[in-house]
């Protein structure tokens, strides 16, 4: 019984988004449409009241994989990068025509039709199954909430707007989904199979004593199908099609949880191992996996005519570049503390980077949300040309968010992409192959200038076209600038937030400390600055 | 008032240029631009005189500052860089110059722009200038000096680009960005070179490592040598020195009010700052004193001679800028620090004053600027003419003005320091300088007179008042922004409204007159408990010298600070009269004089023809090289770009088969991967 | 005999999802597509049963009813997304949504 108490005491901020959710859906089906308008609110005043849970709330005793900083620093992240997610999505049903038409009186109320509480509902959902991947100590647990994260999100695909390609980018999304979690499943299956066990502490404890194939191929097979929650290459080929056809809220959406979700699992699983894998196998894989996955989508990203599409590569490449931060794994000097030992732990880049690349690509797909042309989002290059003419506003978020994702300093994607790479570096004593990785990664980052500075011409010296129209969404206009700001001061001040990241993941693995710290002895010491 | 305060001088002018930001965006609000701009500088004077008795009451000789942090900003290893503001008295002393004239300008701009079309953004960009301007003035450290340095480059580029669509001032935006590239690539490799031999930028940090050489009587390494002359380029470039001075006199396409404000009081003085501020620093390094003093003296006589013959009032003006921005170098180069800022105190507000009421002359002209197509306008704007009356005597040196005390303290340092060391180098120097002096006293009269004096005729300039929006290319500029001043309907020379114009001005006046008067012992007292207080070597050195200073004389009876007051004084009234009897009541001896030194008069009518030997010199073989260089590119280098952009083109091509759209195929790459890595797996392990 | 149950478990499992994949690939049907992928879910299952019976716990098959529930919302989005797509295209052909593609 105090097993469940202390279990339950770790969740309340997802119990929190689940009652918020339910509470949405209520709300969706009253009648009066002004009710029903309260929804994205409503569902914002429960994320609140998730994220000040788990600052406040009980925290977990015991029972966790990852580190209480770490799970409560996700939570966080979640909270805070969700607000601005709800914030590009708060009219976001409204543009369904049926739901529309219903509101203004125009046709008689049809639940059916209405998508305005489902919506929001299903975000919850979503951002619950977020923070419950992060506590998951089971692989039960983690196989739930993987599929708490996806599920809800193939419905709001579907339904984000009213338009051929939505449902296209669903069904494409929804059937390669479904294929990728057999595979990841059936990774969790071998894994309970080599050691007998689906609770992850004694899974962790089982593969110490004992090293079997049967367990790495089942992490294997678990990374490659969860690779698809993070548009990794050989999961990849959905991103572009589901992002351009998703309405532009959704996508942001898209590009945030489950990546997000997708590395806290891989993490988790990584952390089974008796030592983070700097050599062998999964290594291998994972160098592999990083390198083709920010080649694949930075060439692919130069061929493209849309600039959801870019984004959607870019955000295929960035998978790729968070992949290297995650090879390199926890940082070295456990006992250093200071203000250098930042650079060396590729774990906290991860984290860090996630949030960077969040605000970034969100912001963009912001902009892109607040531009109309036809009665449609906005969607080609030819559909953003001009924009610093007639929203300077807009075309200056986009400017700094596309910089960021570039890595142009003094910008946020500068200095998470310093830490990525740097964390690799620093552990190249391990493997020397780290530094190939990083050369083949920042010769990506070169290449990818060449399609972002295309959207940044279009936006600036493109001829400005007469059909572009505004969209009427001022809580999106906001969400464009807080990630506009916020990109450009975090990059000047971020330091608190690399702290953060780096306090939460000191990674509790068992034999971790004693190889590590061998080879920290040894390891050149001139990249913490001297 | 607490010190903390300072924090808020640079953010409220940054705050300010967000609001002016969203005024240039929403065309309603750009009335409120100004009063923005103008209330955010004016609150950085206020907390100016609010903390000055902090810093300069808080210590007795010792030369220590205060450091206020804002945040951390760069911890890598052993480098800090911290956003921090060093207050110190030299620090005070240059708030008040930026933070005063600063607002004055803005208050008068705000009445001098209106009416253009970038009305909001012109407040915007003054606002980055002023935040910029101050956060190189408080940094408490080199990177942040440099930061705020590049800061109001940029705002200089902007500014004097401002009428974008003339071609004339795009060029010199151009040019003053590439000329003061050269001097910042010097600047930066000596922040390079500290940072390696010091391992700090912060300023007490290497003020300590220096006096540790002073202290020790160690041989200084020639590195250390070598940073006062990379450091030295880049005050040359921002203080338009001979070789990098070329920038400003074109920079006067500007706005006036930028002129008055970046390219007279505050910006170009920067240079002055920096090596005041580092004395320390450029103090191990005796030769590149030597170098800075030379080097000031030199740019004083030869941009003197240039603005005796120009006929454009703003040039005369910023070659003499150019010329008393030379005397401050020269003042810092004789380690005469606290008679160097004293100059360019009183400078800031006299030449403020100048360039303002050449813009009023400008401005009730329509844009007329050559002072041949102008006289005895006394009777047209009268308070005009008496202001800059003011200005010009400041500038001449005219007894117990504000530029008679601060050029004369520098002018006495250089001759004490000839005579003392009986350095015939240094005499030169101090000759010279008199001579330049007496050029300075000739050449602002001859405009003075020019333009007020005489008989009454002028000639309208080109650029008619007119609707604000049927701006053509050509009359973007000056004279048509005035459209919001009742003068836009009669087209005759006026005066100017007292607020929010005039006002600014006679403050500025009042300055010119009295602040040599008034604040010649601050000063000292200011600079002498500054880092930029000369100690150690040279103080045990002086002990003895003071004793032989009171021998020391020109004149019989008189000490030699006192006859170096009476000679140019004697110096600027000779200089006063020749140009009335000139340029006033024998205007045709002076044609006489022209033709018959014509070739003189033709060279220095085209500046030494600097920028056509420039032209010949660098830029032509430069092109040349260039013309080979793209040559070669072609050939090879264009060669191996289309091959490097072309691989990542061509692998994109080469995959995008398997971006076709169909979920099978889809399903079949996902499937096969998976395939693969279990089956590579397997294999591995066996 | 414990041995070669496991073996058998193991073995049709890994049958049952690798058919599900080669189905998924080859049929163009939309629900036969997603009855292919709840076939692989299915291998999952056997495998899952035989490695508990394996290790003599009941983790594994408690794991199964987890999986059967999750394969069962899955089955729920399924068929309300192919009645939607129905309705647009009258089809069920996977291959008419191409349109995204490049």
């Amino acid at each position: 019984m105090s097993v469940m108490a202390d279990k339950l005491a770790g969740v309340w901020p997802e119990i929190t988004l689940g009652l918020g959710a339910c509470v949405c859906m209520a709300l969706g089906l009253a009648k009066a449409s002004s009710t029903r308008k309260l929804t994205s609110w409503v569902a914002g005043l429960f994320l609140l009241l998730s994220g000040v849970l788990a600052i406040a709330g009980p925290q977990p005793t015991s029972g966790l994989i990852l580190p209480p900083q770490m799970v409560l620093y996700v939570k966080l992240a979640v909270v805070a990068v969700g607000v601005v997610l709800l914030l590009v999505a708060a009219q976001l049903p409204s543009s369904w025509r049926a739901t529309h038409r219903a509101e203004e009186g125009i046709e008689p109320f049809d639940p059916a039709n209405v998508m305005r509480g489902e919506f929001f509902a299903f975000f919850l959902f979503s951002l619950a199954g977020v923070m419950l991947t992060t506590t998951a100590n089971d692989l039960v647990w983690l196989f739930l909430s993987l599929e708490l994260v996806s599920l809800p999100t193939y419905v709001m695909v579907a339904t984000s707007q009213d338009r051929i390609r939505a449902q296209e980018s669903a069904v494409k999304y929804f059937f390669l989904g479904a294929l990728a979690v057999a595979v990841f499943l059936y990774g969790f299956t071998l894994i309970y199979g080599a050691t007998g066990f689906t609770d992850l502490s004694r899974v962790q404890s089982a593969a110490a004593t004992t090293t079997s194939p049967l367990l790495t191929l089942g992490i294997v097979l678990a990374i490659v199908g969860i690779s698809f929650k993070i548009a990794a290459v050989p999961m990849h080929f959905y991103t572009a099609d589901v992002y351009q056809g998703a309405a532009t809220p959704v996508t942001a959406f898209l590009a945030f949880v489950p990546k997000t979700a997708g590395f806290v699992a891989i993490i988790i699983l990584l952390s089974m191992l008796p030592q983070w894998p700097t050599h062998g196998p999964i290594m291998w894989l994972l160098w592999i996996m990083a390198a083709l996955t920010m080649t694949v989508g930075n060439v692919m990203g130069l061929l493209q005519t849309s600039v959801k599409r870019t984004l959607a590569y870019s955000s295929i490449a960035h998978s790729g570049y968070l992949l290297v931060g995650l090879l390199a794994g926890p940082a070295l000097l456990t006992s250093g503390g200071g203000g250098s030992g930042a650079i060396g732990n590729g774990i906290a880049a991860v984290l860090f980077y996630l949030v960077a690349y969040a605000l970034s690509t969100i912001g963009a797909f912001a902009v892109l949300g607040c531009v109309q042309v036809d009665g449609h989002e906005a969607d080609s290059f030819d559909d953003i040309s001009g924009l610093s003419t007639k929203h300077p506003g807009l075309a200056a978020v986009m400017l700094v968010c596309v910089l960021s994702l570039v890595g142009l300093p003094p910008l946020l994607g500068f200095i998470g992409k310093i830490y990525l790479f740097g964390s690799a570096m620093a552990h190249r004593g391990e493997n020397p192959a780290f530094v190939w990785l990083v050369v083949v990664a920042v010769l990506n980052s070169a290449v990818s200038a060449v399609y972002y500075l295309r959207i940044i011409g279009a936006c600036y010296f493109g001829k400005p076209s007469g059909r572009t129209e505004p969209q009427h969404c001022p809580s999106r206009r906001i969400a464009a600038l807080v990630c506009g700001i916020a990109v450009v001061v975090m990059g000047v001040a971020g330091n608190r937030l690399v702290t953060l990241a780096r306090e939460s993941s000191q990674l509790a693995q068992p034999s971790q400390q004693t190889p590590a710290k061998v080879v920290s002895d040894e390891l050149p010491t001139d990249i913490h600055g001297g | 008032m607490s010190l903390q305060l300072a924090k808020l001088i640079p953010w409220l002018p940054a705050l300010s240029a967000v609001v002016c930001g969203i005024c240039c965006i929403k065309r309603p609000l750009r009335k409120l631009a100004a009063p923005v701009c103008v209330l955010s500088i004016l609150a950085g004077f206020v907390i100016t005189l609010g903390i000055q008795s902090h810093v300069t009451g808080h210590h007795e000789g010792g030369a220590v500052g205060q450091t206020v942090t804002l945040f951390e900003w760069v911890h890598a290893g052993s480098f800090h860089v911290d956003m921090a503001y060093y207050l110190d008295p030299l620090t005070i002393v240059m708030l008040f110059v930026v933070t005063g004239i600063g607002t004055l300008v803005a208050l008068y701009a705000s009445g001098y722009m209106a009416g253009d079309r970038g009305y909001a953004r012109f407040f915007a960009y003054v606002s980055i200038f002023i935040f910029a301007m101050t956060t190189l003035v408080l940094a408490d450290n080199l990177v942040l000096l440099y930061l705020g340095w590049e800061g109001v480059g940029l705002c200089s580029y902007l500014l004097i680009g401002f009428y974008y669509q003339k071609p004339s001032a795009v060029a010199a935006a151009k040019k003053a960005f590439i000329v003061n590239r050269i001097g910042d690539l010097g600047f930066a490799l000596g922040i390079f070179l500290t940072f390696h031999h010091f391992g700090q930028v912060t300023y007490t940090d290497i003020f300590n490592a220096a006096a540790l050489y002073h202290a020790h009587g160690v041989e200084v390494p020639w590195t250390v040598q070598l940073i006062p002359y990379l450091l030295m380029l880049g005050a040359f470039g921002k203080s338009a020195q001979i070789p990098l001075y070329v920038w400003l006199p074109d920079a006067m396409e500007g706005p006036t009010p930028v002129s008055a404000l970046i390219h007279a009081a505050t910006m170009v003085t920067a240079g002055v700052y920096m090596i005041a501020r580092l004395t320390p620093l450029f103090m191990l390094s005796p030769g590149a004193l030597e170098l800075v003093a030379i080097v000031g003296c030199v740019t004083a006589l030869f941009a003197g001679t240039i603005a005796l013959c120009q006929y454009d009032i703003k040039r005369i003006y910023a070659y003499s800028t150019i010329s008393q921005l030379g005397y401050m170098f020269l003042g810092v180069g004789v380690l005469c620090t606290s008679g160097a800022v004293f100059h360019l105190f009183t400078h800031a507000f006299f030449k403020a004053l100048l360039f303002l009421t050449a813009g009023s002359v400008m401005h009730a002209l329509a844009g007329q600027l050559d002072l041949r197509k102008m006289s005895g306008l006394r009777r047209k704007m009268p308070v005009t003419c008496w202001l800059m009356f003011a200005g010009c005597l400041a500038l001449a040196g005219f007894p117990f003005t504000a530029g008679f005390y601060s050029k004369d303290e520098i002018l006495a340092a250089v001759m004490e320091k000839g005579l003392t060391e009986h350095s015939a180098l240094y005499i030169t120097l101090a000759v010279l300088g008199l001579f330049t002096a007496f050029l300075t006293a000739f050449y602002t009269f001859r405009l003075w007179f020019r333009v007020f004096m005489g008989p009454e005729k002028y000639e309208m300039g080109e650029e008619h008042h007119s609707d604000e929006d049927s701006h053509t290319t050509q009359d973007a500029a000056h004279g048509s922004t005035s459209g919001g001043i009742e003068v836009a309907h009669h087209h005759e020379p006026h005066e100017m409204p007292l607020f929010p114009m005039n006002l600014p001005l006679v403050v500025l006046a009042a300055g010119a007159l009295l602040a040599g008067v008034l604040g010649h012992r601050w000063m000292a007292h200011m600079i002498g408990s500054s880092s930029a207080a000369v100690v150690s070597q040279v103080a045990e050195h002086g002990e003895a010298a003071t004793e032989t200073t009171h021998h020391l004389t020109l004149l019989p009876g008189v000490d030699l600070h006192t006859s170096m007051m009476i000679i140019s004084s004697v110096i600027a009234v000779l200089g006063i009269v020749l140009a009335a009897y000139y340029h006033w009541l024998n205007r045709p001896a002076a044609d006489r004089l022209a033709s018959q030194f014509k070739g003189l008069v033709t060279l220095l009518a085209n500046k030494y023809y600097i920028d056509e030997i420039n032209d010949a010199v660098i830029v032509k073989p430069l092109n040349l090289l260039g013309q080979v260089f793209f040559a070669v590119d072609q050939l090879i280098v264009m060669g191996l770009v289309q091959f490097v952009g072309f691989v990542p083109r061509a692998l994109g091509l080469s995959i995008q088969p398997t971006q076709q759209g169909k979920l099978q195929g889809y399903g079949l790459g996902m499937a096969a991967g998976a395939a693969i890595i279990a089956l590579l797996v397997v294999m591995a392990m066996h | 005999m414990n041995d070669i149950a496991l073996a058998h478990y193991l073995f049709t499992g890994a049958v049952l999802f690798a058919l599900g994949m080669v189905g998924f690939v080859t049929r163009r049907n939309m629900i036969l597509m997603f009855l292919c992928t709840e076939m692989m879910f299915q291998g999952v299952v056997v495998s899952l049963v035989g490695f508990s019976r394996l290790h003599g716990n009941d983790t594994g098959q408690t794991f199964v009813i987890f999986v059967l529930t999750i394969a069962a919302a899955e089955a729920a989005l399924a068929l309300g997304l192919v009645v939607l797509l129905y309705r647009r295209k009258r089809t069920l052909d996977a291959g008419a949504w191409a349109e995204l593609n490049g």
